[in-house]
């Protein structure tokens, strides 16, 4: 062992050579140490190129046939609610239910808002007793978060036109609210269904279970609009 | 007292009280021991109830040890009592329970039947307990032996000597420390023990325990016995020796002993592979129903368990990936820990092992480099974990044809800090956090035939949830692949393709 230290000080642009084979290593000490070190640093080179070919196919080999549109992640991941002229005519939102139980909130298409020229200007999240997008929701027991009812106000948002207020439609434990949209309301405007949500709540599963009631599929939400256009 | 028998240095030697003994150093020194003691203070603890070892300890003129195991418990009674004149009461003497280790150090007890056994030497209790270690068909070449004794041996140890201190205060072997009930059982037994085992004793991974416990006595018996130990409580507070010897009077019932075998874990590290992306990493059971068809940690746990002979196993493994994820290339490290193996399995069936898990019918699950590991594994567990560098491959799907100019953009992106935020799908188990990560290299790979789909290599920090990074989780990862080419990006199935350990 002390024969191979002095090497490596002798020698130092084996040293890379010296460390590759640490996996596989062999004790033996002989002059010729540094050929065979060599020698090895290309096998295991040669070895390592096949592995990546092996690689290669392993992960080649699972893709199918690939389809033109794939599903979103928020079509795979959740499943889509909606819910219709909640309180005042209109006002239609969507709720993505995921299968941990989470549910997303955000506007419809068909909302009233977007009819307006110019579409969404503005968004406040301090409405009813507290500012949403100042609470800190914490650890895992989801401490601090509002508990709210499904007419809990959670924003107003505002059109040159009129100011619409938005409501948690769902009752449950308030998570988060995309304060992005503070400073970036157009998102509301051009991805309400992704980027644009407006909330995340948490409802308890008996609380869902009567909540649902009250929702309407993709199918349903559907129908109902092609009607009224 | 002065009565002092020489003793021949030949091979038997006839005693004064008839009973012949082997003149060998060691009982000698034992017999003259037992002459040396104050013989009032014998003769009190005799009458008192305490048994001839427990006077030996109490009492101590020498270093209580194992010579005083190579003499029988009837022949140290007999050394002990032949001072006196008094031959009579010797016959009932005998059978009682000591007062204060309750028959431990008589070798006395009762066993898992309730059956009373008595043995008069060491040689004989060990034994009694080798047979009962056996029935559990261990291999083993070396033990540590573990004693656990009724707490109520302190309190009435306590109770005794201060009886002596009261009685006998100038006497210079009351200031000694006396050695304990646990110790010198262990003290006693041990040579016995590793003769009759055929094994070595050190503090291995195997370990005998011996654990006395009182016979239940009733309600009423343990109100009394608390009330007598109250009272003497407060009676060695005192320093009084106001105990009267008739609070020694009732018998006392010998122990309950059980003997225990266990083996510390046995670990074995190698690295695994997933195939399937229907197979989870540890096993998934939600309302009844297993989630997947399978799971890593049966599967390698399941097939290492028979070969050690063991109860039960737990899989550690450093990091996890989700079910539809494949883990390629290098493998992921993990370990299996045995509880209660019963054999050590050889390098060969641990091949044998591995040839089962890689050679099976359907695939699912690789393993590689599956060896026994000692107690360092754990270094190596923390290695992989927090600080180390992940490699994946996905394939990702964009909404607009993929252009020559991503290439470069995307490659050239070293180093990159994302933020995230906890994913949506986890967000109901974990805490609400921004966390910051760090993507190292990226590279895009074109797929022959399609401009929508390409395969990305990327190498990033520990933790990052790459499937996030690629659609964004609606915003709540920035970059995002998509935000970083402008327009929306899907990713339609991920594999693990490097995990790095240590310098590799």
């Amino acid at each position: 062992m002390e024969i191979q230290k002095i090497e490596v000080a002798k020698n130092p642009e084996i040293e890379d050579a010296i460390e590759l084979p640490k996996k596989g290593s062999h004790d033996e000490v002989e002059d010729c140490e540094e050929q065979q070190q060599q020698q090895e640093a290309q096998e295991d080179e040669k070895n390592r190129v096949e592995e990546e070919d092996e690689l290669r196919n392993l992960l080649l080999s699972d893709i199918g046939g690939l389809p033109i549109s794939p599903p979103s992640a928020t079509q795979v991941n959740f499943v889509t609610y909606f819910i219709t002229d909640f309180t005042k005519s209109g006002h239609d939102q969507y709720i993505y239910r995921h299968a941990n139980g989470l549910c997303v909130i955000g506007l419809a298409p068909t909302h009233i808002a977007f009819k307006d020229e110019g579409g969404i200007t503005n968004i406040d999240f301090n409405v009813g007793k507290s500012d949403r997008s100042v609470l800190k929701v914490s650890g895992k027991r989801k401490k601090n978060a509002l508990r709210s009812e499904s007419n809990t106000a959670l924003c107003k948002v505002s059109t040159a036109k009129d100011t619409y207020i938005v409501r948690c439609c769902v009752k449950g434990s308030l998570l988060e609210v995309n304060d992005r949209l503070i400073k970036q309301p157009q998102l509301l405007n051009a991805s309400a269904d992704r980027e644009g949500y407006i909330a995340i709540i948490m409802p308890r599963p008996t609380d869902w279970t009567k909540n649902k009631e009250s929702l309407i599929t993709l199918e349903e939400y559907k129908e109902k609009k092609e009607l009224s256009l | 007292m002065a009565d002092e028998t020489k003793l021949a240095s030949g091979d038997s030697v006839c005693l004064p009280n008839g009973l012949v003994s082997h003149g060998d150093s060691r009982t000698r020194r034992v017999y003259e021991t037992a002459r040396s003691l104050h013989s009032g203070a014998v003769k009190d603890l005799l009458s008192l109830g305490v048994c001839e070892r427990c006077i030996f300890r109490l009492i101590p003129v020498e270093a209580f040890d194992s010579d005083v195991s190579s003499v029988s418990t009837s022949t140290l009674r007999s050394w002990l009592e032949s001072r006196d004149d008094e031959t009579g009461s010797l016959e009932s003497s005998c059978s009682r329970i000591c007062i204060v280790c309750l028959g431990i150090l008589q070798f006395v007890f009762s066993d898992a039947k309730q059956k009373l056994v008595k043995t008069d030497t060491s040689s004989d209790y060990a034994a009694r307990i080798t047979e009962l270690v056996k029935q559990d068909r261990r291999e083993f070449d070396s033990f540590g032996l573990e004693v656990s004794v009724p707490s109520i041996i302190i309190e009435n140890e306590r109770a005794v000597l201060s009886y002596l201190k009261g009685k006998y205060s100038n006497e210079s072997w009351l200031q000694i420390k006396k050695i304990s009930v646990k110790d010198a059982l262990k003290v006693l037994v041990l040579d016995p023990l590793r003769a009759s085992l055929g094994a070595k004793s050190d503090s291995s991974t195997f370990h005998i325990r011996l654990t006395y416990s009182r016979a239940s006595d009733g309600a009423q018996g343990a109100s009394e016995k608390t009330h007598e130990s109250k009272r003497r409580k407060t009676d060695a507070e005192n320093g009084s020796n106001c105990i009267s010897e008739n609070s020694f009077e009732k018998v006392y019932e010998p122990c309950l002993l059980s003997v225990h075998c266990n083996k510390m874990p046995i670990f074995f590290s190698g690295r695994y592979f997933k195939y399937s992306r229907n197979v989870s990493q540890s096993r998934w059971i939600i309302d009844d129903e297993r989630m997947g068809e399978a799971s890593v940690e049966e599967i390698l746990g399941g097939n290492i368990l028979p070969a050690c002979l063991g109860d039960s196993y737990k899989f550690h493994a450093a990091g996890r990936e989700d079910i539809d994820v494949r883990m390629l290339g290098s493998g992921r490290p993990f370990l299996i820990e045995i509880q209660n193996s019963r054999q050590c399995p050889s390098e060969q069936s641990l091949k044998e092992v591995e040839e089962k898990i890689n050679n099976s019918e359907k695939k699912l699950v690789g393993v590689k480099d599956l060896r026994c590991v000692g107690s360092q594994c754990w270094a190596m567990m923390r290695e992989g974990e927090a600080e180390k560098q992940k490699q994946y491959a996905a394939l990702v799907w964009i909404s607009r044809p993929l252009e020559d100019k991503d290439l470069n953009s995307i490659s050239s992106l070293i180093e990159l800090k994302i933020l995230q935020k906890t994913p949506v799908r986890v967000l109901h188990r974990r805490s609400p956090l921004d966390r910051e990560k760090i993507i190292h290299w990226m590279k895009v790979e074109k797929i022959k035939g399609n401009s929508h789909y390409f395969l990305l290599h990327l190498c990033t920090q520990a933790g990052t949830y790459i499937k996030e990074f690629v659609h964004g989780d609606l915003g709540r990862t920035t970059p995002s692949m998509g935000s970083i080419l402008g327009c929306r990006a899907e990713i339609i199935q991920l594999d693990v393709t490097d995990v790095k350990m240590g310098d590799s």
